[in-house]
């Protein structure tokens, strides 16, 4: 990769820089993509005091939305057809954001410093900021082009599955990942007929232990979702419309709607044409700068170093394209950026929060905090005795705390994070010394050794 | 129905004069007033990056915080028992026009 440290500008008189950097260029940071990301950077860069011009670029049409409702709220029958927005139409005014919406960007021309777009105009940038996010991963087997087999990433993808999941409907859902559980939470409570059809063998295996997949499933099951495990779909068959979908070992499932919920694959053609370098993701160093040092990038499409623990990483939530975007308008600024935030995640299914701090990985301690019938408990996963990820499961107070321990790195006491009454920031090694029962006849002499 | 007025203190200790508009959230009239209000889960009772102090005489007025907001401010920094509360949770009201906001620290 790049060296960091490449585009580090050269000292200069604070308020001198100041000036010339508020002041603005003629040409604007153009941002590709009103996303989640996008529109921060656009609102994070007025916010950070940015005189110059913004233009935000988006291939859909309409005011920017937030996603995370698509597969929740706006499902749910009676509500609006409408994901809420991110910043209502009067912001961008009042903020001079420019908005182009409903034209992609074709490509970058990095000599010129200008984008094309699709109705062939051009536009010249000061900075460029790649803020394409992500899209759903598209199932491949044969019939997966059928009408009635259905992805979810977009506002239109969400009003076409809110038409599709009537009472009665079968609805089989590939993947049992977030947004496959979301949206069997939302079907069974339309009255569908739900089958999730699951290649390994627990739900949400990627970001959760066996015992919060069992939580889940068991919940699942309680709402009359069905779960196939170590299900590998290869054809889905119908003659007009998706009708069956069939898995290796010959079963046939009976279907009206197909839900591909399969992952994300990041939309960083744009970049990678450009030449610069990506990964799985578009490379960016701590500041959202890629190899380019005038083109930023930003949110699901971006591969970086974890600052926590240098793995690399590419994130798929909010919390990331929000933190980020923030760091790229304080580069683009010249200001200092806030200090790194532990991930996190959050998801409802059928009215239950599971909520996640940092990232978990697979060969990490698990340890069950509380009685999981009890409908709330939390799970500590420890990574050479510290924290890495906590999941919070119908209730949130193990949440704050978790993300204060991943930070500060404490060495915890397994037996003591283990109990739900010993609050989890005393759960610390430190904290099991304060713990323990007072010695009787201390010795101050030997108590200190 | 005309916006309501609103005294900020940001965690700096300087004071902002803003308009509260009755299509927004508390949160959003903080937020898209520039305030540094991250907001990170959009305003679903998340991230508790939009925790405020209001006073006393204001949070009487409003009803009972729900169980996940309480949650998150309970373990929050500088939590008050009568006086946190997550602003994204806030909708409009006339009742709260003229109040003053402390925004509380981040942790
Ligand atoms: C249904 C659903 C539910 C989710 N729920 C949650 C949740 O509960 N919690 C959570 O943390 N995260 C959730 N996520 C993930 C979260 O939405 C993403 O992490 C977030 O949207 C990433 O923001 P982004 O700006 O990087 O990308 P996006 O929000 O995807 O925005 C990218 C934008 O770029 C545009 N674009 C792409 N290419 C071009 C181009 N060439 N020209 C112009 N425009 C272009 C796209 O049209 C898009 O609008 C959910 C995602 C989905 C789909
Ligand atoms: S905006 Fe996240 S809790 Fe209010």
């Amino acid at each position: 990769m790049h060296d960091p440290e490449a585009n580090t500008r050269k000292p200069m008189n604070r308020e001198a820089m100041k000036h010339e950097l508020m002041a603005g260029p003629a040409a604007p940071v153009v941002i590709v993509g009103a996303g989640h990301s996008g529109v921060a950077v656009a609102a994070g860069l007025r916010a950070r005091g940015w005189e110059g011009g913004i233009l935000l670029l988006e291939a859909e049409k309409g005011t920017p939305y937030e996603r995370p409702p698509l597969s929740k709220e706006l499902l749910k029958d009676g509500a609006p057809d409408e994901s809420a927005v991110l910043r209502k139409e009067k912001f961008y005014q009042d903020k001079r954001i420019d908005r182009v919406a409903g034209i992609a960007v074709d490509s970058v021309d990095r000599a010129g410093r200008t984008v094309l777009l699709s109705d062939g105009s051009r536009r010249d940038y000061h900075r460029l900021v790649i803020a394409t996010g992500s899209r759903a991963r598209a199932l491949t087997v044969p019939g997966a082009a059928l009408p009635g087999v259905q992805a979810l990433r977009t506002r239109d993808d969400a009003l076409e599955l809110k038409r599709l999941l009537v009472a009665g409907a079968r609805v089989a859902i590939i993947g049992a990942g977030y947004i496959g559980l979301e949206v069997a939470a939302a079907a069974a409570a339309k009255g569908c007929e739900v089958t999730v059809l699951e290649f390994q063998d627990r739900v949400m295996s990627r970001v959760t232990s066996a015992p919060v997949s069992h939580h889940f499933e068991q919940l699942h099951q309680r709402h009359g979702v069905r779960f196939v495990f170590s299900a590998a779909v290869t054809d889905i068959e119908g003659d007009h419309r998706a009708e069956r979908v069939v898995t290796a070992d010959g079963h046939v499932f009976q279907a009206d709607v197909v839900l591909a919920g399969i992952g994300v694959v990041p939309n960083q053609e744009l970049a990678a044409e450009a030449g610069l370098e990506c990964r799985d993701g578009i490379l960016v160093d701590g500041h959202g700068v890629t190899s380019d040092p005038a083109i930023y990038a930003t949110g699901d499409v971006t591969r970086f170093t974890s600052p926590i623990d240098g793995a690399s990483q590419r994130l798929e939530c909010i919390q990331n394209a929000q933190a980020q975007a923030d760091r790229v308008a304080a580069h683009i600024t010249g200001q200092p950026a806030a200090v790194p935030e532990i991930p996190w995640f959050w998801t409802v299914q059928h009215g239950v929060r599971l909520q996640t701090a940092g990232v978990r990985r697979p060969d990490d301690d698990v340890i069950v905090r509380g009685n999981p019938a009890g409908g709330s408990f939390s799970v500590v996963y420890l990574r050479d005795g510290r924290v890495a990820a906590v999941d919070t499961i119908g209730g949130l107070a193990d949440f704050r705390p978790a993300r204060k321990l991943i930070a500060r790195g404490d060495r915890m006491d397994p037996a003591l994070a283990a109990d739900p009454r010993v609050p989890l920031t005393e759960a610390t090694l430190t904290g099991a010394v304060l713990n323990a029962p007072a010695p009787i006849h201390a010795d101050p002499a030997t108590a200190r050794s | 129905m005309s916006n309501n007025k609103l005294t900020v203190i940001d965690r700096e200790g300087s004071t902002h004069r803003l308009e509260w508009e009755p299509d927004q959230t508390l949160m959003e009239a903080l937020r898209d007033n520039d305030l540094p209000v991250l907001a990170s889960c959009g305003g679903t009772a998340s991230c508790a990056t939009c925790h405020v102090f209001l006073e006393r005489e204001a949070f009487d007025t409003l009803g009972e915080r729900s169980e996940d907001e309480l949650e998150l401010l309970v373990e929050a920094e500088g939590y008050q028992a009568c006086g946190s509360r997550l602003s994204c949770q806030l909708d409009f009201s006339r009742e709260l026009n003229g109040i003053t906001v402390t925004l509380a620290p981040e942790d």
